[in-house]
């Protein structure tokens, strides 16, 4: 229900005499942590066996430049139903990868990182997702009527927990849309989930247009992992708005078992997904 | 019950001191419109013998027989004397015309008697007349309650334009909010920009910001006690405005043959004003409508109806309309048994709520609070050494947090709604103050407090009576496992409480112009806000106590300094305050709130503390008024992980409150240039207050996450203003009713842009990682009329 947040938000914004500026401030500088990115994404109809989990550094808030890429650790999954270890290998450029993953839904798989000397692990499940059954066009969706929306339907299972995570992506933008969704109050319906872009000058975003395209990836994820996601794109979006959450440290499922306290950012996740690009008419 | 025989107990033995003494009493009003006047000095001239009128300006004094000069003074009138024998018990209802200067209006007083400012143990209290709140400039010229007693000392918010107030430390839930004691829920329209309350329809206001009376309970922080105008019992009098946000009319005047009088006033904000995305078909707009009328049935027996109803609705395109709003409404009977004896008898209900609709997903959401409450409050004028408060009340609460409901077979949503809670909350109190000696005056009070968690909805069972655990691996808070459900009946109780409540408070007095005033008080709130944004929305739902959530508990300790000199023109007041507030709840990192049924689940029980020092110096007359205001405080919280294990919030260290402000200056003016200019400035600075800025950033996603560590460690620029106003009455023909005014304002005149928040993101056009910074107002000019017929 996060959702109502960012209505409150986009309510306050419109009775707002603001202005908004962009100011230089001192921000506190922590030491880096490693970032473990293991999305390993299973797409439905394909083998999965192709992987890449990327690993880098944090840094400064306001640090664009510095080459963050970890280099040098050895990599490994392991599927714990199974017994069998997969070994990623270093690429030399933040990317290790596998071209003999073997995913199974439902199957429980431990990541094992070192680097640097120190073990860093992190157990989830892969997790299932629905199929899109429709994916279509119109104004009237969306918060905008006026504004072209792409919108997918697909039905969630009964007599279960489902938790989503949607990436949208438009062409030519240089960010991604993220969105999670639970079915905590939609059990079992068939549900419809749009994509839209309003007008913005500041940052040359234009809404979509006949032609345009919109990459989409629609993930099914743990309860833990919608949990991290929530907070990491409430974060992303209204960080220090006033009727934002209250920011927090974002603990992923990366745990140092050598330093606990140095426990790594980012997050060991599998998911199926359905991937499916829509080309605006 | 001791309370009650306690209470009893110092009845008897008040009534058993009775000696040759008579009494005088009687009612104070304005000679103009008939108003009651609270806050009015009486007293026996060459004697120590003094009260002020309470709210219903009722007096009752006790004396020798002998021949006195009764002196009645209050502010901006004419003082009244007349010499009384008293033989006998007498009455004398007493008429105070308004003071023939032009000044009459600019008064600026925290408490209008001096005399009586000095000598009452009664401290941390502020009150202000409307006409005084009306001077003060405000952004856009709309008059506002809320804005105003933040200029004074010990009063703070979390940013421009966001809801509620802070009073000494204490969170915005922690304050009663009181119309015609009515509980208001929710102070403010638009989100915060302005504030419930219309200054035509309010007589005064009053702030305890500690040392809170024993017949108030059930907040922690402090009582804002808002009256509303009786109405002119005299004339017919019609009053309006029209302003940037809103305008305004109001009705009041003599019914009932002469036996009472009537007030009706409403307010109305323009819909599409403000809109940024004035192209689309969106409007935000909000009124509100104050009424009231009393009915003289005798001497002895007079009735009051108030009422209250308020709104705010926003409409989206045709995607999504919300409002929300209080309606309040109050019957009081006050009964003057004899001549010391005097009470009042109110019925009170009050509710809030919220409402979204959801055009474009096809639901909706409601959630509301409703409460009844019956109030019996007596006062005993014992004897020119003893008064005595004493009385009781209870509050029956509905809480309906939420439900959801689909509007269109379509619907994607279910219907779902969150379990009711019910709750009933009563309290009998007693209070004496007493002359001990001619230099000290003390106050005892003691409140027993108690609430019942009533049944009729189910609580989940958790493993190790746990609803929050502690993941190690992981190092974060988790739900709880639950394993079974109870079923509570309608007549079953969940969960009892029961708090003494103990307010003492004592004035020794050096002279007519110097005290000294120490007190302490216990407080203890029940019902709790929940909120773990920075400012307070208007989907926050308030919680009962119970199972999960234990009763707030306060206790205060303050001091002050009380002077007045160069013949009453300038008074200081110093206070120092130390306060603790346990079983604070704070909420883990990244609970989410809306819809929540389990909300034990999302929540630690932690503790709150306040101090600060206090400065306020006042000059009361002449043409130049106003005052200044200076707080150095601190307000921090701290919430260890407890019985749920784990490290806590931000580590079970303290950290600040969002509102905590280590030094908070404000200069108040009020200049009155001839009889038809009048001039008024505040000038404003306060810390930047407390935030949580990112100590790192990461790629996750291709997008640049931000990291945030230590809660509320950083601070936001400090925010300081200027605002200016001028007040114009053109020349008026005697023999002319109409009487009008121009009041041209600017607000925040060098325009600085104040930091409401810096928001951290990364641009969407250049990747680069940005801090943007809101800022509110910046300069606004205003020009509003308000006329007076």
């Amino acid at each position: 229900m996060r959702i109502i947040n960012y209505i409150i938000l986009s309510m306050l914004s419109m009775v707002t005499f603001s202005c908004t500026d962009v100011v230089d401030v001192d921000v506190p500088t922590a030491p880096p942590r490693l970032v473990v990115e293991a999305s390993i994404d299973w797409e439905k109809g394909s083998l999965g066996n192709e992987q890449v989990i990327l690993l880098s550094t944090s840094t400064p808030f306001f640090d664009n430049l510095s080459d963050t890429s970890v280099i040098g650790a050895s990599v490994q999954i392991t599927n714990t139903n199974s017994g069998e270890t997969i070994v990623f290998t270093d690429q030399e450029d933040g990317t290790y990868t596998t071209s003999n993953f073997t995913p199974v839904l439902n199957n429980t798989y431990t990541l094992e990182i070192n680097y640097l000397g120190e073990i860093y692990r992190a157990e989830e499940t892969m997790t299932s997702v629905p199929d899109i059954d429709e994916i279509s066009q119109s104004r009237e969706s969306g918060f905008n009527d006026e504004a072209l929306a792409v919108d997918l339907f697909f039905r969630d299972p009964p007599d279960e927990d489902n938790f989503y995570f949607f990436r949208f992506e438009a062409q030519g933008d240089l960010l991604p849309e993220l969105l999670t969704f639970s079915d905590e109050f939609t059990n079992g319906n068939r549900l419809e989930v749009f994509f839209e872009k309003e007008d913005d000058e500041d940052n040359n975003i234009r809404e979509f247009a006949p032609g345009d395209v919109a990459f989409i990836e629609f993930h099914g994820v743990s309860r833990q992992n919608f949990n991290y996601l929530e907070i990491l794109i409430d974060q992303f979006e209204s960080a220090a708005n006033p009727f934002g959450t209250i920011p927090a440290s974002l603990r992923g499922n990366c745990i140092n078992i050598s330093n606990p306290d140095n426990y790594a950012f980012g997050y060991f996740r599998l998911s199926q997904v359905v991937r499916t690009t829509y080309v605006f008419q | 019950m001791n309370t009650i025989r306690l209470c009893y107990f110092i009845l008897f033995v008040s009534l058993s001191f009775a000696q040759n003494k008579h009494t005088i009493s009687g009612i104070i009003t304005n000679a103009e419109n008939g108003e009651t006047i609270f806050g009015a000095s009486v007293f026996l001239e060459n004697t120590s013998t003094g009260t002020i009128t309470n709210e219903y300006g009722f007096y009752s004094l006790t004396a020798k027989a002998n021949t006195y000069n009764i002196i009645v003074s209050y502010i901006g009138f004419s003082t009244f004397t007349k010499t009384i024998t008293l033989q006998n018990n007498n009455k004398l209802n007493i008429e105070l015309k308004a003071a023939s200067t032009e000044l009459e209006e600019v008064v600026i007083v925290a408490e209008e008697s001096e005399r009586v400012n000095i000598k009452s143990p009664q401290m941390s209290v502020s009150k202000l007349k409307s006409e005084t709140i009306k001077k003060i400039p405000v952004v856009l010229g709309e008059v506002d309650i809320i804005k105003s007693i933040q200029l004074l000392p010990g009063v703070t918010n979390t940013g421009e334009g966001s809801a509620g107030f802070n009073v000494r430390g204490g969170a915005a839930d922690q304050n009663l909010v009181l119309l015609d004691e009515g509980i208001i829920y929710n102070t403010s329209h638009l989100f915060g920009f302005f504030s419930v309350f219309n200054a035509d329809a309010i007589k005064d206001v009053k702030l305890y910001k500690g040392g809170i009376p024993a017949q108030f309970g059930g907040r922690v922080s402090s009582v804002l006690d808002v009256r509303q105008k009786d109405g002119n019992s005299k004339n017919f009098e019609l009053n309006g405005g029209i302003g940037a946000i809103s305008s305004r009319l109001s009705a009041e005047g003599p019914v009932f043959k002469d036996k009472g009088s009537f007030l009706i006033a409403g307010r109305a904000s323009y819909a599409h004003l403000f809109l940024q995305a004035a192209n689309q078909d969106n409007s935000a707009s909000f009124y509100d409508l104050n009424l009231k009328t009393n009915y003289n049935i005798n001497s002895k027996n007079k009735l009051y109806l108030s009422g209250y109803f308020g709104r705010d609705d926003f409409n989206f395109g045709a995607n999504f309309f919300s409002a929300y709003g209080n309606a309040s409404g109050s019957l009081r009977w006050n009964h003057i048994f004899n001549d010391k004896l005097f009470s009042n008898l109110s019925l009170v209900y009050s509710d809030y709520d919220y409402q979204l609709d959801f055009i474009a997903f096809d639901f909706d959401w409601l959630s509301e609070i409703i409460n009844y409450n019956i109030k019996y409050d007596l006062s005993y004028f014992k004897s020119n050494k003893l008064k005595l408060n004493f009385g009781l009340n209870s509050i029956y609460y509905d809480f309906n947090p939420g439900e959801i409901n689909p509007t269109s077979p379509a619907s994607s949503i279910n219907r779902l709604i969150l379990d009711p809670k019910r709750a009933l909350e009563s309290g009998i109190y007693t209070s004496a103050e007493y002359k001990v000696s001619k230099k000290l005056t003390a106050t005892f009070g003691l409140r027993f407090s108690n609430f019942n968690r009533l049944g009729g909805q189910p609580l989940f069972n958790y493993e190790n009576n746990q609803p929050v655990v502690y993941n190690e691996t992981l190092g974060v808070y988790e739900e709880g496992n639950v394993i079974g459900v109870t079923d509570f009946d309608t007549n079953e109780t969940i969960e009892r409480f029961n708090n003494l409540e103990p307010r003492l408070a004592m004035a020794y007095q050096f002279n007519d112009n110097t005290s000294v005033k120490a007190g302490y008080s216990r407080t203890a709130q029940y019902i709790h806000l929940l909120s773990n944004t920075i400012s307070v929305t208007p989907l926050d739902v308030w919680a009962p106590s119970g199972k999960f959530i234990k009763p707030q508990l306060s206790d205060q300790y303050a001091i002050g300094y009380f002077r007045n000199f160069k013949a009453k023109t300038y008074s200081l007041e110093i206070e120092a305050y130390y306060k603790t507030v346990a079983n604070r709840i704070d909420y883990v990192d990244g609970s989410d709130l809306i819809g929540q049924n389990t909300i034990e689940t999302e929540i630690l029980n932690g503790e709150l503390r306040a101090y600060g020092l206090e400065f306020l110096f006042k000059k009361t007359k002449g043409d130049f008024t106003g005052w200044l205001a200076y707080t150095i405080s601190r307000a921090e919280q701290r919430t260890p992980g407890g019985a749920a294990g784990g490290p806590g919030i931000n580590n079970g260290d303290w950290y600040y409150a969002a509102h905590d402000r280590t030094h908070d200056i404000s200069l108040t003016g009020s200049y009155q240039f001839n009889k038809k200019w009048n001039f008024g400035a505040n000038i404003i600075y306060q810390t930047g207050r407390p935030v949580t800025f990112p100590d790192g950033q990461f790629v996750f996603e291709g997008i640049n996450v931000p990291n945030f560590s230590s809660r509320n460690e950083s601070r936001l620029t400090a925010y300081h203003r200027i605002d200016v106003s001028a007040t114009y009455v053109p020349n008026k023909k005697p023999d002319n009713r109409w009487k009008g005014e121009w009041v041209f304002g600017i607000y925040n005149i060098y325009n600085r842009r104040n930091a409401a928040s810096i928001a951290f993101g990364q641009n969407r056009e250049t990747g680069a990682n940005e801090a943007t910074r809101t800022a509110i107002f910046g300069i606004v000019p205003s020009v509003s009329y308000n006329f007076k017929f």
